[in-house]
Order: C-alpha cells, then structure tokens, then sequence
C-alpha cells in the first residue's frame, strides 16, 4: 500500500482510477435525475408515517413528470416544505383545481391527523412546485446501513476498528 | 515475540488456498448461489410465500459464506511444487545450532 | 480468491448480484396474476352538510359534507406472494364553477389491508392483531381479506373546500380506488383500461348525487344551546 507512493505513476493511475469511480456514479446520479426531472430519484424512507407501506430504511425510487395525467389523490409524494430541509414522504388526501396552482393536502397512512400541521406557518396546501416526485418503485431495507451510521455513531467507530484490522493483518 | 504472534494469526486470517482450490472456490460460489437464488424463487412462487423466499436465500447464502471463506482442506490438495533454484547447487548441509540438517 | 477476505468479499458481490436478479423477477412475477377486481356496489346512504372549524381555535366558520356510503367489492385478486398491502380508499369527486371535469378531489374513507406477510408491521393494538394472524390461517396469503362490504359506513374524513362552501354542491360522485403495495417492485393503482391480465376497475364510481342544503339555522342554534 505505502510502496505505491513510491512510484507517481502508480499513484496517479490509483488516484484516477478512484476519480473515474466518483465520477460515473455522480454522472448515474445526475441523469437519473434529469430523466426522472426529480432533484432526489431515489430517496431513504427515514420516518414510520407511512408504516406498514414503508418503513424506516426502505429505498423509493421518483418520478416527477407528468406525461399521462396530473399528480392527483391516491398517489405517494415526497415533498419539500419551506423552511425545513428533510423531505417527506406522505400520500395526497385532497386536491382541489388542476395545474401548477391546485392545492393538495397530504397525510401519513400511519398519522391520525392530516399534514397541515408540517407546513410552513399560515400554509394549508401545497402545489405543484413543493413535490420533487411521485413514489413508483419500492425496494425494501436496502438503505437501512445509511440510517444505522448515522444514528449510532459507535458503529462507524466499529467498522473503521476492522477496517484497521484487516490492514494489519493483511499481508503485502 | 510479538511479531510471531502477529504472524501466526495473519496465516489463520489469510486463509490461504492453492491455484487448484481458487478455480473450485470461484466455481463453487457461481453454482452454489445461482442454485440458492433460483430454489428460493421458484419456492416462494409456487407456495406464494414471500417470507420462505427470504429465509431460503439468506440461509442459503450464509452457507454459501461458510462452504467458500474458511481454507477448507479440500481448497489446498495441489500445492505448487517449486523447482529447484538453477545454477546454484543445493547445500549438502546447513549448521544450525550444532545439528546438523540435511 | 486466494485469502479468506477476497472469499468473503466475492462472494458477497455476487449475493448482491443474484438478490437483485431475484428481486427483478419477484417483482415482474406481479404481471403473471390476473387481477379481476370488481365492485358490485357503491352508493350513498346519507348526506349532511353542516358547519364547523377546522382547528377548535380557528374564528373561520367552514361548511362541512358528512358522507355515509354503502360499498362491495371484491379485491381479492390483487393479494399475490408479493402484496405487502392493499390501501383502498374512496373519494368524493365533484367539479368547479364552469367545468366539466372533477377537478375537486378528497378521500372521505380509507383502509390499509395488510398481507399476512406483513400483519406484524401493521399498526394496530395487540389484541387485534393476534385477531387479524389467527385469520389468515397460517396461510401465507390470504386473498379473502379483499373481499370488502361495508353496509352504512361513517366517513372517515369529513370533506371542504378552501373557498368554505359545499352545501348543495351538485354532481358529486363517489369513487373507489386502490393501491397495491408490493414487497419489492412498482406501485400500481386501479386502472381506467385493462392491461394484459390486469383489469380495468368497472363501476367504481357511484351515481351523481347533489349535497344537501345546509342545515337549518335554528337547528344548528339548538345544537350550540345543548353543548353550552
């Protein structure tokens, strides 16, 4: 490992090699995102609101255009409200008018109540603008490692101590 | 002391196997777990049990996991055979310690 | 494949590899079952239109529709090994001012039928789920628990407007809809037109009917002189 620093050429082709990596899946992320015309294609469920559709850790995969027919009732929707920066996952209840100005309420299958208290101060609807994707495919836990690192910080101390292991204890 | 130990226990970690036993390995995780996946499908198909689905493949590939990683000792029955280093002539004896070895 | 970790770490790319091969085909497996549902009925039984706040702090007076509803219908075949759940749930539609399309939307009802593959992650008390697993019978699905009649239902949600009118809104009709959750694939919801196995969902929507007047004033001051 510390022998490569011996040689540039073989550190620059490491270093490439590591920066092609970052880059097709950045690129992957980002045309995802321009075929999805989503910010976020594919979001981590991090709430139990839609329990027992969706529980913490499941990956949901967006869709933002509206080819057939317009975002209506029924359909799950992640959605971004002013001021906070975690979006959620909630299904439309109502939705009153049509086009960019309709106004859709949203609920929780899980919550008794309806969204209105999660808006923004003096919002009762959201529109249009405020979805970022309509929810059409569903693979479940997949994300779960993401939410185990980073609500019990002890486990990424866990993984570097093995990390650390297998180094030493991997031979040349 | 120290650099024994350490030795030792990075020979039980490496887990070492011949060129003989790679081939069997890489052919043996291939078959073992295209089989697994398949028998778990078609079970949790034709039962229209989700769950036995699940079971079957995480159990099959934890024994998939124990089959292939640990250096079973069918893995190591072709050790390389080293020629012998050309031009120099093998030493008829070596003295270690006052014994002699041959 | 020389030392233990390079074992361990091929053999676990291709597990990722074959789950997700798996996966791909459990959830096209979905498109081998034909789904018939049907509904054999779906009217109303009483309206009322009354008003009331939305928060018990708001000083805006709304009017409200409190629908009840008769429903059958026969989901049964949309329970496969790869339902995870059912959420059927029925609408009120009714257009704006100058249009013909329902461009008024909102859910009075809705019910989550979980799989008895997933009764465990269902948000319901003890008692009754321990009800709900002895149901199933052991059976890993059970496509009966599609079979929906329900005779006189309360609304679950009573149903405005932003503007806070509703009363003798015309042309109101009643829908039912669903969505099937899958364990691992695509959302689907009941479709207009049938598509391969999949049928279309026919006479989901009630007849039209007109809301109510509101009720009568004095009647709604009885009301308040009982609760003070």
């Amino acid at each position: 490992m510390l022998s490569s620093l011996g040689s540039p050429r073989q550190a620059a082709a490491q270093l490439m090699n590591f920066g092609l990596i970052l880059s097709t899946a950045f690129m992957m992320w980002k045309g995802l995102s321009v075929i999805t015309d989503s910010p976020s294609p594919i979001v981590v469920v991090l709430s139990g609101s839609m329990e027992p559709a969706f529980q913490r850790g499941d990956l949901l995969l967006l869709w933002n255009r509206n080819v057939i027919e317009e975002t209506s009732v029924g359909e799950i929707v992640v959605y971004n409200v002013q001021g906070k920066d975690i979006p959620i996952v909630h299904r439309i209840i109502r939705k009153f008018g049509t086009g960019p100005e309709a106004k859709l309420l949203t609920k929780g299958d899980n919550n008794p109540a309806d969204d209105t208290e999660l808006y923004a101060a003096g919002q009762d609807y959201l529109n249009r603008k405020d979805i970022i994707g309509s929810v059409v495919g569903y693979i479940p836990f997949v994300g779960y490692v993401t939410i185990m690192l980073s609500e019990h910080p002890w486990m990424k101390t866990a993984m570097l101590g093995i990390m650390g292991l297998v180094v030493v204890l991997q031979r040349e | 002391m120290a650099e024994q130990l350490l030795d030792q226990a990075r020979d039980i970690f490496e887990g070492q196997i011949d060129f003989e036993g790679q081939k069997l390995a890489e052919l043996l995780v291939n078959i073992a777990l295209s089989l697994v996946g398949a028998l778990a499908l078609f079970a949790g198909y034709f039962l229209q049990d989700i769950k036995l689905a699940v079971y079957l493949g995480l159990g099959g590939t934890a024994a998939t996991f124990l089959l292939v990683v640990p250096p079973w000792p069918f893995f190591n029955k072709n050790p390389v055979k080293w020629l012998p280093v050309a031009g120099v002539a093998p030493p008829t004896n070596i003295v270690v310690d006052e014994k002699m070895f041959r | 494949m020389y030392s233990s970790v390079v074992r361990l770490q091929n053999t676990f790319g291709f597990f990722t590899t074959v789950a997700f091969v798996v996966a791909s085909l459990v959830s096209l497996s979905d498109f081998l079952s034909a789904r018939t549902p049907t509904v054999d009925l779906l009217k109303t039984t009483s309206l009322q239109v009354v008003k009331g706040r939305p928060h018990y702090y708001s000083s805006k007076k709304e009017e409200y529709a409190i629908i009840k509803f008769s429903l059958d219908a026969d989901l049964s075949s949309l329970f496969t090994w790869n339902t995870k759940q059912v959420f059927v749930y029925v609408t009120a539609e009714w257009p704006s001012l100058g249009s013909q399309n329902n461009t008024n939307q909102a859910v009075i009802w809705d019910k989550i039928i979980t799989a008895p593959s997933s009764d465990h992650l269902a948000n319901i008390g003890p008692i009754e789920r321990k009800r709900l697993k002895k149901s199933a019978g052991g059976k890993p699905i059970d496509p009966s628990r599609g079979k929906l009649q329900l005779k006189n239902q309360r609304y679950k949600y009573q149903i405005t407007h932003p503007s806070g009118r509703i009363a003798s809104q015309e042309d109101v009709v009643l829908k039912l809809h669903y969505n099937v959750q899958p364990w691992v694939g695509i959302l689907t919801w009941n479709q207009e037109q049938t598509w391969g196995k999949w049928q279309a969902l026919k006479g989901a929507a009630s007849k039209k009917f007109a809301l109510p007047a509101l009720k009568k004033k004095d009647e709604g001051k009885k009301n308040k002189t009982t609760r003070t």
